[in-house]
């Protein structure tokens, strides 16, 4: 599946000229970072001074070293690796990464002609890198015959990826400028991406799916140490806070549209019915309700109650399909915000407080804890929001655990069944309506939990938190990352929740750029950024190729992992 | 109805009884696709289901299986009458296979087998997050019956093919396989040989025979006339949705009846 | 009984509204049955097509002879918009899942209410009003003088032509569809898409014509409602959008007469809800939820509709 744009008989003459091309290219790379970029010193944190590079230009400085590292490669020829998708991927992105940055100097400045030499070498360097890329010949690698590694020195290596994870994102969520944190998160792509992209990429995949465990855990140890790294600043945490919640729910939408396919488009709903749960019950001053058990119990009571809305009504919609559904279902996500709207004691009873919602909800208390407070720990200071980060990431763990248990046991393949073929998988046994109608509450109980945390976090509900528009942007997270995985999701709600707070100059087009997401998903890449196998094959019916590769795929995992009960690798979360 | 009734009281009396159907009768609006068709399978035994293109063979499976609600008659399983829901109709022990092919194509052989095991195994959501040794118990029983079961039909070596990827007679065994796996005690197959070689339906015919031997009975719909004559015990022949004879394959061969209707059928296509 | 009658009057023309759209769902579903969920947006889009033609042409002109240029300057807006519309968002995904165009008419959806709520008097027409907020339609003359007293009954002059719209609407739409080639190659192409492009029907036009159809009618009932409720705004086809699907539904998906019917069923329903349903539930802060409580009914209970349409094996 090698993307061939070049004529065989040109790769066959020039070929041999790729690895001086390529080289050629990082060096114009790692010159532009000694040039200036901008005869503007105001914007972008000065880019105008040479030999000093700063910031962008150390950016393009390390795809010099990058493109020369590959050039080196290309010219040694090691049968293991292919340089040459590394340097397609180094190039391509290089263009967008010059194109970007020369665009933004255009426009903060006032005119093209503010952009300086440093700007148009680095882009003569990356259209090189991507010739090179590809005219040099591909090299299909096999990561399995690599040396393997002891199992220490493997997991050694994960922990020392995880670590490199943990520093990059605390540097880039701490960089203010929103173009100067476009550029690198565009850097950043490149760079890894041509990295990875010679086969280091499969090599690390393949280590991962060995380790299944320490990788996890390492996951979750830097998901865990995220709050040490900023140092009593609770800027961050409060976006971290909310891609978490985001992704919790996001992570329960994906039970039901990604593995039991059933398209629920009002399923902020679910999250509003464990809010106003908790507010109700909270010890606010708003509260419409006099009884006030503790958090625990409240957690429970939001969660329960919002999948018993979930039974309600899934028993008789449920035996609606397809595009029905989800009409349904907005109709009723609908029906709830306008009757926490309504229902201020006016028109009838005073559950709500109407249009005002309820304010002033006190911060959590467990176990003596208080969550407004700052807690120091090790002598890092951690705030507010570090204290609502901890519980979420445990309840994001808690819905990955059932996500990814669910999917693999027999009420995960009873879904598969359905999403293939609803009337055969009923005619072999399999419980269509009992499936789905578990899906759905399983999904709306997962919501309600999320909800009750997040009542608290935001201090306040009211009814414009919970429109139609929230269910469609937690719907693309889902599309966005891929229906059914968990790594999609993250990525997916990572993506629509972290760029609008970064970039406050785009803010306003958020929206915009969310409805052309998702018809440009849906138009080129249906299953997702982080596809799972098999929704992958589900949009691509016709595609005989994709369903034979990702069978060799599949054989390979399973040869690999003979002891393997769950078949985990289907569920394409690496 | 005309009912050539020798064969049923003869040699099989005595042998227990696995589905009745009595006056089964489907109406679609105006048109009565089958019309007061009875039928008794017993226990080892191969019936046969033949008749021409739109003679309501399928209708009649459809309403044996609860896809459809017969609008008149009753469908009986070791004397306990079937409600008409697919879902307790396999269940109670009666499976079938679908005569244009109704696997779960992105699954692999072995997890179309093992959804088969849906009805038979009974973990839900609690157990599957708790994991304890019970689940693991019944998903490892559940993988190693699903193996066994396409070792049985001859797929041993395709497990992990994608159901869409395999040839088309794998395919047709892979439905007989994923419908042995919920332990029916009557096994409904709708022309298991469409599209096959010779060699294909020879062992389709054995596979058939192995089924029997262990104690299934079996209803084949066919229109291959040498495949049901060599395989079925007896033969029941519908035409136009009514049943027009029924006896051992020699007497059905050789009625007037049978062959007239055959070369005045018309070639109307029936639906599942 | 004055409040009935009354309440008769306000339904029909609610229901009148509510069937012009109707009819767009139920075209385009009738031949590939698909629901168009952007549908809405086309309706908002219309209103303010024909807002920007006064706009551009007839600022401050509330002669009736403008109005015709209106009704065109919003039809042109919106059947441009629905033809890209299906052909960059839906004709690819055909034979994808069904998923897929859904989730990919959402997407329509926002995008399009961001457009107009972004660039809605901005860069090219910058004297226009913006349109973050609720923008006055112009009240043409005669279409919006003084109300006609019939007893104790009011009945405006924009609720007549809402109704009057309905009706040689429906009367141009039992034209083309029964007397025009067009018409007769859309029926057949709704029986059956497959014989009807072996007899030579190109089925891709048909479908173009079904969304240009459904997309005239949107935006005369664009026109209409901002006659009615003097003012528009972006976000007004999302809730018209979906009340008219249900009114789609009503009637039968797939029948265009059904459309009617229902639109107009819906329309009364309503209205006599905000009037008769008594308590603390009843009135208008409650009529939408009403409303969302008889789409989910009928979808559930009757999604075949009143008039019953062909019911297509959805699973």
């Amino acid at each position: 599946m090698s993307r061939r744009i070049l004529p065989d008989s040109v790769r066959a003459t020039h070929g041999p000229k790729a690895p001086w091309l390529a080289l050629a290219g990082g060096i114009l790379f790692l010159l532009s970072g000694l040039l200036s970029w901008s005869y503007d010193d105001r914007i972008l944190g000065d880019l105008s001074i040479r030999f000093y590079p700063a910031g962008i230009q150390l950016y393009a400085m390390l795809f010099g070293v990058i493109g020369v590292i590959l050039a080196v490669l290309l010219l040694r020829r090691p049968p293991w690796l292919s340089p040459a998708r590394g340097l397609r991927i180094l190039g391509t992105t290089g263009i967008v990464f010059v194109v970007w940055i020369i665009a933004s100097v255009a426009y903060q400045s006032g005119g093209l002609i503010n952009a300086n030499e440093g700007g148009w070498v680095a882009l003569v360097g990356a259209v090189l890198l991507t010739l090179a890329g590809h005219l040099s010949p591909e090299v299909d690698i096999d990561v399995r015959r690599w040396p393997r590694l002891s199992s220490t020195l493997e997991i050694v290596i994960i922990v020392v990826l995880m670590a490199i994870l943990l520093f990059t994102v605390a540097y880039t969520l701490d960089i203010q400028d929103g173009v100067i944190f476009a550029s690198f998160l565009i850097a950043l792509i490149g760079l890894a991406g041509g990295l990875l992209g010679t086969g280091f990429g499969g090599y690390l995949g393949f280590i991962g799916a060995n380790n299944r465990r320490p990788l996890l855990l390492a996951a979750f140890l830097v998901a865990f140490l995220f709050p040490f790294t900023q140092d009593g600043s609770d800027a961050n945490m409060s976006i971290a806070t909310q891609v978490l919640i985001f992704a919790t729910t996001a992570l329960g939408l994906n039970i039901v549209v990604g593995l039991a396919g059933l398209l629920d488009l009002g399923y902020i709903a679910f999250l509003g019915t464990g809010a106003y749960v908790a507010a109700m019950l909270s010890s606010s001053g708003f509260a419409t309700i006099g009884w006030k058990p503790p958090f625990v119990v409240v957690m429970l009571i939001g969660a329960a109650t919002a999948a018993t809305f979930g039974l309600i009504i899934g028993s008789p919609t449920l035996r609606v399909s397809g595009d029905y559904l989800a009409i349904v279902t907005l109709g009723f996500g609908e029906i709830f915000r306008l009757a926490m709207f309504n229902l201020d004691g006016n028109n009838g009873p005073d559950l709500t407080n109407g249009p005002n919602g309820i304010p002033a909800i006190p911060d959590l208390e467990l176990l003596g804890f208080d969550f407004g407070e700052v807690h120091t720990v090790a002598g890092i200071p951690l705030g507010r929001f570090s204290n609502y980060y901890f519980v979420l990431l445990l309840l994001l763990m808690f819905v990955m655990l059932v996500f990814t248990r669910l999917n693999n046991s027999r009420i995960g393949r009873g879904w598969v069944a359905i999403r293939e073929d609803e009337r055969a998988a009923e005619a072999m046994g399999v419980n269509t309506f009992g499936l789905k109608l578990l899906a759905f509450s399983v999904g709306a109980f997962l919501a309600g939990l999320a909800g009750t945390i997040k009542a608290h976090q935001d201090t306040s509900v009211s009814p414009d938190q919970y429109v139609f528009l929230e269910s469609a942007f937690l719907l693309s997270a889902v599309v966005l990352g891929g229906m059914g995985t968990v790594v999609g999701v993250l990525v997916g709600a990572t993506i629509l929740k972290l760029l609008p707070e970064k970039l406050r100059e785009v803010n306003d087009y958020r929206l915009l750029v969310f409805g052309l997401l998702l018809v440009v998903m849906m138009r080129f890449r249906p299953e997702g950024l982080v596809p799972s196998k098999r929704r992958q094959l589900e949009f691509h019916e016709e595609d005989q190729e994709l369903s034979e590769l990702l069978q060799a795929e599949h054989l390979q995992a399973e040869h690999l992992d003979p002891e393997q009960l769950e078949p985990e690798h289907l569920q394409g979360a690496k | 109805m005309t009912v050539t009734d020798t064969a049923t009281t003869g040699h099989e009396a005595g042998r227990v009884t696995v589905l009745e159907a009595s006056s089964v009768t489907m109406r679609f609006g105006g048109l009565t696709a089958v019309d007061d068709v009875s039928m008794r399978v017993h226990e080892g035994e191969i019936v046969g289901l033949i008749g021409p293109n739109g003679a309501g063979k399928t209708t009649f499976f459809n309403c044996l299986t609860g896809m459809y609600v017969p609008t008149e008659g009753t469908v009986t399983l070791k004397g306990a009458i079937l409600p008409p829901k697919p879902l307790k109709v396999v269940r109670a022990g009666m499976a079938r296979t679908f005569q244009n092919i109704r696997l779960f194509g992105n699954m692999t052989a072995l997890e179309n087998v093992m959804v088969g095991r849906y009805c038979r195994t009974s973990s839900m959501a609690l157990t599957s997050i708790l994991r304890g040794p019970k689940f693991k118990r019944e998903e490892a029983a559940t993988r190693e019956r699903a193996q066994e079961l396409l070792d049985y039909v001859g797929l041993g070596r395709s497990t992990e093919l994608l159901a869409r990827n395999m040839p088309y007679g794998d395919q047709r065994r892979l439905e007989i396989a994923r419908a042995l796996a919920t332990d029916p005690q009557i096994l409904l197959l709708d022309e298991p040989t469409a599209g096959m070689n010779p060699r294909e339906t020879e062992e389709t015919m054995g596979l058939i025979f192995k089924i029997r031997e262990g104690g299934l009975a079996v209803v084949v719909i066919e229109h291959d006339m040498r495949f049901i004559f060599n395989l079925c015990d007896r033969v029941l022949c519908l035409v136009r949705g009514s049943l027009l004879v029924e006896g051992t394959p020699d007497q059905v061969q050789s009625d007037h009846r049978v062959i007239e209707a055959y070369i005045g059928g018309d070639d109307e296509e029936e639906s599942v | 009984m004055d409040a009935f009658a009354q309440q008769l009057v306000n339904g029909l023309t609610l229901g009148s509204l509510y069937a012009l759209i109707a009819v767009g769902y139920t075209v385009v579903y009738g031949i590939i049955q698909l629901i168009n969920f952007a549908h809405g947006e086309i309706f908002m889009i219309g209103a303010f097509g024909a807002l920007s033609t006064w706009l551009i042409f007839f600022d401050g002109n509330l002669a009736l002879w403008v109005l015709p240029f209106m009704i065109l300057g919003a039809i042109l807006a919106s059947v441009t918009t629905a033809v890209l519309m299906e052909r960059i968002a839906y004709r690819p995904l055909r034979h994808a899942p069904r998923l897929a165009p859904l989730i990919s008419a959402i997407g329509i959806s926002i995008f399009l209410q961001e457009a107009v709520r972004l660039f809605y008097g901005s860069v090219p027409f910058a004297d226009f009003p913006d349109a973050k907020q609720r923008v006055p339609f112009p009240q043409i003359e005669v279409v919006t003088g003084p109300a006609f007293q019939l007893g104790n009954v009011t009945i405006q002059r924009s609720a007549l032509f809402t109704i009057g719209a309905l009706i040689m609407c429906a009367a141009g739409l039992w034209y083309f569809v029964n007397l025009t080639k067009t018409g007769r190659a859309m029926q057949a192409v709704s029986q059956d898409p497959d014989t009807a492009r072996l007899m030579g029907i190109n089925v891709n036009r048909i479908i173009v014509v079904a969304f240009a159809v459904g997309a005239t009618l949107a935006a005369i009932a664009g026109i209409a409602q901002g006659l009615q409720v003097t003012n528009i705004n972006f976000r007004m086809g999302f809730l018209a959008g979906l009340k008219a699907f249900t009114a789609a539904v009503l009637g039968g998906i797939g029948n265009v007469w059904g459309a009617v019917v229902g639109g107009l069923t819906l329309g009364i329903v309503e209205a006599m809800a905000v009037q008769f349903i008594p308590g603390t539930f009843g009135g208008s802060p409650w009529k939408d939820v009403w409303a969302f409580a008889l789409l989910i009914i009928v979808l559930v209970f009757r999604p075949q509709g009143i008039l019953g349409a062909r019911v297509v094996d959805r699973a």
